[in-house]
Formats: structure tokens, sequence, C-alpha cells
């Protein structure tokens, strides 16, 4: 987490004395006043988001007293789960320098479409949930082979293999892919616990469990170090291939486990439902500090973006706003999300 | 003053070297990825007349060939030059979706056409100075901005449409206009590839094109000759934009209204065949109108041979994807993006 910002970090000590790691350089001659925006990144996005976060279920709950609870909470307690583990696979994209991955909506129905298939043909649940993400792992690996022996980026790649992928699915599964309703899978999908859907905790998992992995492990490490500076981490010997197909990899599971939730929290599903996550998932990577730049970035403050965005329309519909304005902040946010990026990562420029 | 004048070329001189010149610029421009798009778009026309025979080159099938490219046409023109220039308007697609939208909703509430459409079009231009100011002037990634702004404005599309899902008014001059035929295709048609024409004059032989071709190969070689990237930049938006609202009206005149998803999907499809014709959305510089509108065209193409054979509409996505891969493959061997 520190070593990428430590232009900003010489600053810390002066603006932020309870970290003891970091203490006030001797020689330090300028004294910049206390602002948020000379403060390091992850606590800049993390403090905006907490504070907005705060301000709008703090305005919604005094406008109406009621606001975490019945089933709007829980409607967008479904979508938020596999917001959330879109939003990983493109953080880990991003972190590592690969920007964007596109093709999501086509993965994600890819291993849902595995799972319907296999759950009807009376596969062991266990083994579904293995194939799921194993189905999402192969297509990582096809995306890697595709990127890292062509050596074309990304954005591009994932575009064609969505267009292509979504085709492909279209004709395989004519209308819609329907779970067999007397599943396990689908009765524990469309369950409810703590109040908010299982799936929901998936996705809250998955983010701890990879906030906490990604620092601690020579993979996350490495991801980080390509994303900041190929040239540097390959001097440093760091293979460029094995990590992009790592990176390609860990996110084809990851968005394979997004598509075994998917699955498993609705009846049926057509592959044009893929494209619902993409843009909030790209969204909540952004707004959580995950720089397209690469390099950047800290997992945990998704559940802080995840939790923002997903109030946004809860209190939308509090406020009495109609449901069809409903998809209009999530690109309103994107895009400030990404022109503070871009005003940020210019000031680290300069 | 007579020893000056003879150094001076005579009329004729300069008229040759003027013809010259142009025919130099005109064979440049099939060299390179317009040469093998237009190698493409041969195939495309060959496996169409062996594969669906007559009816392929047929006025009919070369109408509806002329009214489906009509729109990816008009907005590919206008947005290559942001390509050129080294940054991407995805927003295109639901630009002109809420265009046809906004324009359907005022000419149904009584408003004049021209007021309406002129609305539309300043809708269009703001649409363009927002993704400028956002990425030109605060640095946003520019896929990821213009992304945001077609999620927002397919959003806000879907407010204006309504709960029903469509608007639909037919303005009759509109409606008339579009489907005016000419020969096999329409009025309409021949008056976009006249501006593809000027698009290719304005991306090849004029200051404009220069500078956007200068600004995308190189940031800082073209701000070190002192070219404004940023006004350059600008302007390809605002191009972009306004286009897209054209595109928009278009689409209202071709259908009489508006759906809640239109023009969701048209960005990827008109950057793949962008693509396709040798144009990039990672780095500017590259790229020529005409490479362009054959990469339509071959898309079109591949689209309506799927469609006479009645195959499955989605293979044609599955070619298209290909397409795009085989075209990214093509462009980094001449020298394109090495992603590693």
């Amino acid at each position: 987490m520190g070593r990428h910002s430590s232009a900003n970090e010489s600053n810390l000590g002066v603006l932020e004395p309870t970290n003891p790691s970091l203490t006030t350089p001797p020689f330090t001659v300028k004294r910049k006043r206390v602002t948020l925006l000379s403060m390091p990144e992850h606590f800049q996005t993390a403090l905006v988001l907490l504070a907005v976060w705060a301000v709008l279920v703090g305005a919604t709950s005094l406008d109406k007293g009621y606001f975490l609870s019945g089933q709007t909470v829980i409607a967008v307690g479904f979508t938020m789960a596999l917001v959330g583990v879109v939003a990983v696979a493109e953080a880990l994209y991003g972190m590592s320098g690969a920007r964007l991955d596109l093709a999501i909506p086509a993965e994600l129905i890819f291993s849902a479409y595995v799972v319907t298939v296999l759950l009807a043909h009376r596969w062991n649940i266990f083994l579904v949930v293995v194939a799921a993400l194993v189905a999402g792992g192969t297509w990582g690996l096809i995306t890697g082979c595709i990127i890292v022996f062509g050596k074309v980026t990304p954005i591009i790649v994932t575009l064609a293999t969505n267009l292509m992928g979504v085709a492909i699915l279209e004709i395989a599964i004519k209308s819609e892919a329907t779970m067999p309703v007397k599943s396990g899978l689908a009765q524990w999908g469309q369950g409810i616990s703590g109040g908010l859907p299982n799936v929901f905790w998936v996705m809250a998992a998955l983010v701890a469990t990879s906030g906490f992995l990604l620092p601690r492990t020579r993979l996350g490490q490495h991801v980080i170090a390509v994303g900041g500076n190929p040239v540097a981490a390959k001097l440093r010997g760091v293979s460029l291939a094995r990590t992009r197909f790592g990176v390609f990899i860990v996110s084809g599971v990851v968005v394979g486990l997004g598509g075994l939730l998917l699955a498993a929290s609705v009846h049926s599903f057509v592959p044009a439902d893929g494209s619902t996550y993409l843009l909030p998932g790209i969204a909540a990577s952004l707004v959580a500090g995950v720089s397209l730049k690469g390099g950047t970035g800290n997992l945990w403050i998704l559940f802080l973006s995840i939790g923002f965005l997903s109030t946004v329309p809860v209190s939308m519909s509090f406020f009495g706003l109609s449901d069809i304005w409903q998809q209009v902040p999530p690109g309103a946010i994107l895009i400030v999300a990404v022109a503070i990026e871009g005003i940020r990562s210019r000031r680290a420029v300069r | 003053m007579t020893a000056a004048s003879t150094e001076v070329p005579t009329q004729s001189e300069v008229t040759s070297r003027r013809v010259w010149s142009y025919a130099r610029a005109t064979s440049s421009v099939f060299q390179g990825a317009v040469g093998s798009i237009l190698i493409a778009f041969i195939v495309v026309v060959v496996v169409g007349e062996v594969l669906v025979g007559r009816q392929f080159s047929s006025a009919g099938n070369l109408s509806i060939i002329a009214t489906s490219t009509a729109v990816p046409l008009l907005l590919g023109t206008a947005s290559s030059f942001a390509l050129l220039s080294g940054v991407v308007d995805l927003s295109i697609g639901s630009n002109a979706g809420l265009s046809a939208g906004v324009f359907t909703l005022l000419t149904l509430q009584h408003w004049n056409s021209w007021l309406a459409a002129g609305i539309v079009l300043l809708m269009g231009a703001a649409v363009g100075l927002i993704n400028a100011v956002v990425v030109v002037r605060l640095g946003a990634n520019t896929i990821a901005a213009t992304l945001g702004m077609l999620t927002l404005l397919g959003a806000l599309l879907y407010v204006v449409v309504g709960p029903s899902g469509s608007v639909t008014h037919l303005v009759k001059g509109l409606y008339t206009f579009v489907n005016q035929p000419l020969g096999s295709v329409t009025v309409i048609f021949v008056i976009i590839l006249g501006l593809l024409a000027a698009a290719v004059y304005v991306a090849t032989r004029s200051r404009f094109g220069r500078h956007c071709k200068a600004v995308g190969g190189d940031e800082t070689a073209a701000r070190r000759a002192g070219i404004s990237v940023q006004r350059v930049r600008t302007a390809t938006f605002l191009l972009s934009g306004v286009g897209a609202a054209v595109g928009g009206l278009l689409y209202a005149g071709q259908q009489g209204g508006a759906t809640d998803s239109l023009g969701a999907n048209l960005p990827f499809q008109v950057y793949a065949a962008l693509m396709i014709g040798g144009y990039s959305i990672i780095r500017g510089g590259i790229g020529n109108p005409v490479g362009g509108a054959l990469g339509i065209f071959v898309v079109a193409g591949v689209t309506d041979i799927i469609a006479l054979k009645a195959f499955n509409t989605y293979y044609t996505d599955v070619l298209v994807g290909l397409l795009l891969i085989i075209a990214v493959l093509i462009d980094r061997a001449r020298g394109g993006e090495v992603f590693e």
C-alpha cells in the first residue's frame, strides 16, 4: 500500500501525526496546511467516501427514520453483491496496469450458464461451485493467452471477447437459462441472513479476503509492481507474462464466482443481463481510488465505495424519486470519480 | 522584376503540380491500414456475391445497407477525429439515442421541429464540451469518463422515454427528407458520403487534420511545436458530440421515435468497425476516414450476408470480434502499442 505513494508520504508526518510509522522529516522547511488534498490518496478516498456516505444515510434517515430496513435494501443487496464481485475483478485489472476488463458481462453469463447446465445434469453442488470457478479461470486463461502472446491491449481484446462471448452464449442459450428451482444452490442464493442476501455476504468475504491477500502474497506484490512500472518491475526480476497470467486467471476466477452468485440468486437470466453489472462495478473500483494507470489502489476501500453506491439508489427512492431515475447516479458518479483520479494523477506527475 | 517572374512557375505547371500532389495524397490514403481493410472489403463483396448470389448486389439490398449504415457512418466519421487526436468518445451511442428521444418528445409536445432540432444540437455540443472538460482539462481517463457519460445519457434517455419504453412521433418533413430515395440509396446517404469526402480532405489536407494527427501521434512533440493540445482535443470532442446529435435526429427521422435502449450498443459497433478500418482507441495519430468507412461497410456487409443466408444474426458479432482481434494484431505488427 505504501510503496507507490511515497511522494505523498514525505508530507504525511506533518499532516497525520497519529501514524507512528511515518514521522516528520527533520528537514521539512515548508509547513503545508493540513488539507484534505495534501493527505495520502487512500486516506482521502476513504474519508471522503465515509463523509459522503454518512451525510447520505444521515439525511435520508432524518427524513424518513426507517432507512436501513425493508425490501429496497434487500433488492439493492442482491445487485450490489454482483457489483462488488465485478469491482474486485476490475480493481485487479486496474492495479495491474491492464486498465479495464470489458468482457465481464460475457464472463459472468458464461459461468452462470455452466452452473445451470451442470445443475440440470444433477451434479453435486460442491462440484458445480468448483466448475463455476474453473469456468471463470479458463476464460481468464484464454484472455491471458491472447493478451500476453499477442501483446495487444486488454481493453480491445476484452471488447472483442465480450462481443464474441455474448454472441456465442446467445446462440447456445437460445432464449433464457433457467435455474432448477428445487436445487439447494438456488434456495441458498435467494436466501437472506442478517438482513442482507446470502450472496451479499459472499461478496463481502471476497472483498475482505482479496484486500487481505493482495499486499501479503507474492502475486499481489508483483501485480502492484508491474502495474506501477512494468519496466522497473522487469528489471527487478518480476516476470511480466507470469504476473499478467496470474491477474487474468485470478480475476477470471473472481468473475466465475460472480457468475455462480448470479445463477444462484435469480430464477432465470438472458445473456444481455451481464452488462447490468459492468459499469457499476467499474464505478465502484474507480470510486475506491483504483487508478487506471496501474499500481495504486486498496481493495478494502471497496467496502466504502460499494456501500456508498448501494445507498444512492435506496435514498433516491426514499426521497420519492421514481424508479426510472435510478440508473442516473452510477454514470454521473463514474464521471466524477475518473475526473478526480485524473486531477490526482496530474498532481502526482508534477 | 522580369528576372523574378521567370522563376515563378507558369499556370499549367502549378496546375499539374497540384494535380500530382492530390494524386499522391489520394494514393497514400490507400496505403497501410486502408490497404488491408480494402482487401477485407473486397473479400466481403466477393463472398457475398458467391454465397448470396445476385441478390447481394441488387438495388433492394444496397438500399438496406445504405439505410443501416447511414447513422454509424455519420457517427464514425464525426468521432474519428477524436480517435485521430488520441481521445475516445464512447458516449456517442447514448448521445444519439438521447437526441432522438428529446427531439421526439419535444415535437410530440408541439414544439417547432427546427427549434427542437436546434436544442438537440446544442445538447450534443454540451455533452461534447463536458467530455472535453473532464478528459482534456481535468485529465480523466478518456475511456472510463466517456463510458460514464454513455451510461448517464442512457439513463437520461430512459427517463425521457418514460415507463412505456418508447416515444413515437412522426415529424413529416424530417421523415420525408431522411427517407427520400435517390437511385437505390437515399439522399441522406449521399450527403453523408459527401461529408465523408469532406472529412477525408480535412483529415489529410487541412491544418486541423494535421494538428489532430500530431496531437494524437505525439502529444509532447505537438505541444513543443506550438499546437494547443487541449484546444484540438476539445474541438474533436465537440465534433463527435454534435455528430452524435445529428445522428440522433437521423434516427428520429428513420424510426419516427426512440426506444429506451436506442444507441446503447452503437459505440462498440462503431469503434470496432473503425478499429477494423485502421483507427485505434488507445493511440491517436493513425487512421483515415476512408478506412473507417470501409470498416463500417465490412461490418455491414458481414451483417447483411448473415441475414440474407438466414444464419443466426449473432454470428455477426463473433466475426466482428475476430476481425477486431486480427486488426489489432496487424496494427501491432505495423508498430502499434505493444502491451507487455
